[in-house]
């Protein structure tokens, strides 16, 4: 117990709360992702979870509260300041938002390519030596995101969010839309870059099987709050409704001792 | 009754007010994108690709758009001008016509349908489909990757196309002239250089400029705050070619005035 609460604070959300005209979606949410960790957020579609991570990331303002990455305050924050953040994160969006006037090479590269220069054949090969780890072929590298499944997309997004190995990760329903094999080859993914670099991660998900296999903290979004948290085992020993339908399709002994 | 005038007169102030905060959007989207194009780093591969989609790609439009109006225009010339000394009224309404307003409004308004429509609904989806938003989280300026290059190549491109339309217009009169009214062809070209002033080429030109800023400016702003999914970059569409379309007919009359008024 020490030990965790000597860990690093990497993103601390306190009092934040969020509203679109009288449309309130988000109240006095309190959370904090440590270092080495990885939080699956959960909730039911339109609770708020992508807005969440919109705020995080600055894309939205919140109307009060505070965000915190790696302790500088991103509400309020310069632009500059904000770009030097956003830097260190990798973010993956709902719906992979890769750029389709690029090639997919050129996409997951386009961070790197930004910071320093590389010429082609360099690219290609930090492309090649990412889209290994997610089962895609090299064949793909030169076409452009619309000559390629939505599956592919996806994966070639999370291509471009891990270029660079960012120690913050930030998935936006990194499995949705996958077959379940490379479903759970992304759920590896994630859990080798949080355990192997170090590094932390929050996923947005509505894959219970995927929250069991990645994730050491679940936050549930109800009602426009936290309504619960806790860790996926005890996610099933919880009385909570809410949580209840979420883990009755999955049997825990699947991925639990 | 005090209701009705109270929501009456609300729903127009609330236009009005909607209206008038548009209005400031857009100049604060005008002058942020003005500023990047002058902040490095350059996409120079971005603008060279714009250079050749406004500039290359609308050649054949503008050229086909001013020919046949400077044909029109030489026909229409004699018919009305036939007692006269046609020959040299012609060249000369010819030329002035084409390098004052037709080359210029011509070209201006095939842009805004042909490149306007397309700057909108490319970034409207991008910015629909969360591309936009994307590009700020890996270490990208949206407005100095997307739109400053759009800007600086229609700056670049326009009065390049007015001047290549003004010729190929000059060039439809003298076809017509020559082949179908059977004017002397000397007569027509000694005609068409002695009226040919350097002033009517710079207005035009001056008005090229201000179309391509007009163009790239109206499209990138409806495409970059296009909202609503696929209804928003439908949206942003037609209002960029609509707009665009009355601000160059409205500014090219300003011009005009300012230069010859």
């Amino acid at each position: 117990m020490k030990k965790k609460l000597d860990k690093k604070i990497i993103i601390e959300v306190s009092d934040l709360s969020k509203s679109f005209n009288d449309n309130i979606i988000l109240k006095n949410i309190n959370f904090k992702l440590v270092e080495g960790e990885s939080l699956a957020i959960i909730g039911a579609s339109g609770s708020g979870k992508s807005v969440l991570l919109k705020n995080i990331i600055g894309l939205l303002k919140p109307d009060n509260g505070s965000i915190k990455i790696n302790n500088t305050e991103m509400v309020n924050i310069s632009r500059n300041a904000k770009e030097k953040i956003l830097l260190e994160l990798g973010i993956t969006f709902q719906h992979g938002a890769l750029f389709d006037s690029l090639k997919n090479w050129e996409n997951i590269i386009f961070k790197i390519a930004n910071k320093e220069k590389i010429n082609n054949q360099q690219g290609k090969k930090l492309a090649i030596s990412i889209i290994k780890q997610l089962g895609l072929q090299p064949n793909i590298l030169d076409l452009y995101p619309s000559e390629i499944s939505g599956g592919m997309q996806k994966r070639v997004a999370i291509a471009r969010a891990i270029c660079g190995s960012p120690k913050i990760l930030l998935f936006d329903e990194p499995t949705s839309g996958l077959d379940p094999v490379t479903g759970s080859l992304i759920d590896e993914l994630i859990k080798t870059a949080v355990k192997t670099i170090g590094g932390s991660a929050i996923t947005i998900t509505h894959d219970m099987a995927s929250v069991c296999r990645i994730a050491d903290k679940v936050i549930l979004i109800d009602k426009q709050t936290i309504s619960w948290s806790g860790t996926p085992q005890e996610m099933f020993r919880s009385k909570n409704p809410k949580i209840q339908e979420f883990v009755k399709p999955i049997n825990p002994k699947e991925f639990f001792k | 009754m005090l209701n009705f005038f109270l929501k009456f007169f609300g729903s127009i102030g609330k236009k009005f007010i909607n209206f008038v905060a548009g209005i400031g959007h857009f100049f604060i989207f005008f002058s942020s994108a003005i500023t990047w194009m002058f902040k490095s780093p350059w996409y120079f591969k971005k603008i060279s690709q714009q250079i050749l989609d406004i500039g290359y790609f609308s050649l054949p439009v503008v050229g086909l758009t001013t020919f046949f109006s400077g044909m029109v225009l030489a026909l229409q010339t004699y018919n009305g001008f036939t007692e006269f000394n046609s020959e040299t009224t012609v060249a000369r309404v010819v030329l002035t016509s084409i390098t004052r307003e037709l080359g210029p409004v011509l070209t201006g308004l095939m842009v805004a349908g042909r490149i306007g429509a397309k700057m909108a609904a490319e970034i409207a989806t991008m910015r629909v489909t969360e591309q936009i938003d994307a590009l700020g989280t890996l270490g990208t300026r949206p407005m100095q990757y997307l739109i400053a290059p759009k800007i600086i190549a229609s700056l670049i491109c326009i009065p390049l196309l007015v001047l290549i339309g003004n010729t190929i217009g000059i060039l439809g009169g003298y076809v017509i002239a020559v082949y179908k009214l059977n004017f002397n062809a000397s007569l027509y070209l000694i005609a068409t250089i002695e009226y040919l002033h350097l002033i009517d080429v710079i207005q035009g030109t001056v008005k090229a400029a201000v179309f391509g800023l007009i163009i790239s400016m109206i499209s990138c702003y409806f495409g970059y705050n296009a909202t609503k999914g696929a209804e928003g970059v439908g949206f942003a569409t037609t209002a960029s070619v609509v707009i665009s379309s009355v601000l160059i007919l409205t500014s090219t009359y300003i011009i005009t005035a300012l230069f010859f008024g």
